[in-house]
């Protein structure tokens, strides 16, 4: 008796092993039948609206995330801001010291940290001093890994942007005009 | 190949146009552009070059829109 109730005990610990052993053994081979299909793309009722085909191709699909994060995973949001500031920094040039990101345009050397930019408008002369200001995207609430690319491709750009900022005229475009929201 | 107009967001990228550069209309692609510019603020760069754009044109593949930034 004590025999046949360990041997119902083993059932369950023994088919969980052999089946771990099974598909460890298997790898990237599975079966593709055993993969779930890949789903067809759910679009909201806003993304139907938006979306057209014209017939030159152009496909008009405004709102439709890609490469979605969850929003309610603050991890996954910071690591997928981090990598697009990653790619900023190669794009521009920039160079990471200590928590900051230092940009070169000129003659001048231009400091993104979080939330502040530091100008030194002449690198060669080693008196001149520096001067620094603040920014915060005008639009959202953005990890701080994406404000600073955000800032760094701007300035790398148009680093005339530093004034603009300096001068806390409001929210600044590209090219440095002055951004005023539809209504 | 297709072209995209793009904007980032930690939420995830959006699309705002996809296109074949090679038949697409680029003045209907440059007046969609304009539209969002109007609305948001955003104007289009070169995710190739890191340059800003005024006007795309069949070179580009990857456009993205960079919102303004305020200071202060």
């Amino acid at each position: 008796m004590f025999m046949v109730r360990v041997a119902l005990y083993l059932i369950p610990f023994l088919a969980v092993t052999l089946r771990r052993l099974v598909f460890a053994g298997m790898g990237r081979e599975w079966p593709v039948g055993e993969i779930d299909p890949p789903r067809p793309r759910q679009n909201g009722p806003l993304e139907q609206v938006l979306c057209i085909l014209d017939p030159v191709g152009l496909t008009l699909v405004a709102g439709e995330l890609e490469n979605r994060a969850d929003a309610a995973d603050p991890v996954e949001r910071k690591y997928r801001a981090k990598r697009y500031l990653r790619r900023i920094v190669a794009l521009t040039g920039a160079t990471q010291i200590g928590g900051g990101y230092t940009l070169h345009v000129g003659t001048t050397r231009l400091q993104v940290r979080d939330g502040y930019v530091r100008r030194v408008q002449n690198v060669t002369n080693p008196k001149c001093g520096y001067e620094e200001t603040c920014f915060y995207p005008a639009h959202k609430e953005m990890p701080k890994a994406e404000q600073i690319a955000t800032a760094l491709l701007q300035l790398k750009s148009n680093p005339a942007l530093f004034d603009g900022w300096a001068a806390r005229n409001g929210a600044f475009k590209a090219d440095g005009q002055v951004f005023t929201r539809v209504q | 190949m297709t072209a995209k107009i793009l904007t980032f967001s930690s939420h995830g990228d959006t699309t705002l146009l996809e296109y074949d550069p090679a038949t697409a209309d680029m003045d209907e692609v440059n007046r969609v552009i304009a539209e969002y510019e109007v609305k948001t603020g955003a104007q289009p760069f070169d995710m190739t070059t890191g340059e800003r754009i005024e006007k795309v044109t069949r070179r580009q593949n990857e456009v993205l829109m960079v919102h303004p930034i305020a200071g202060g």
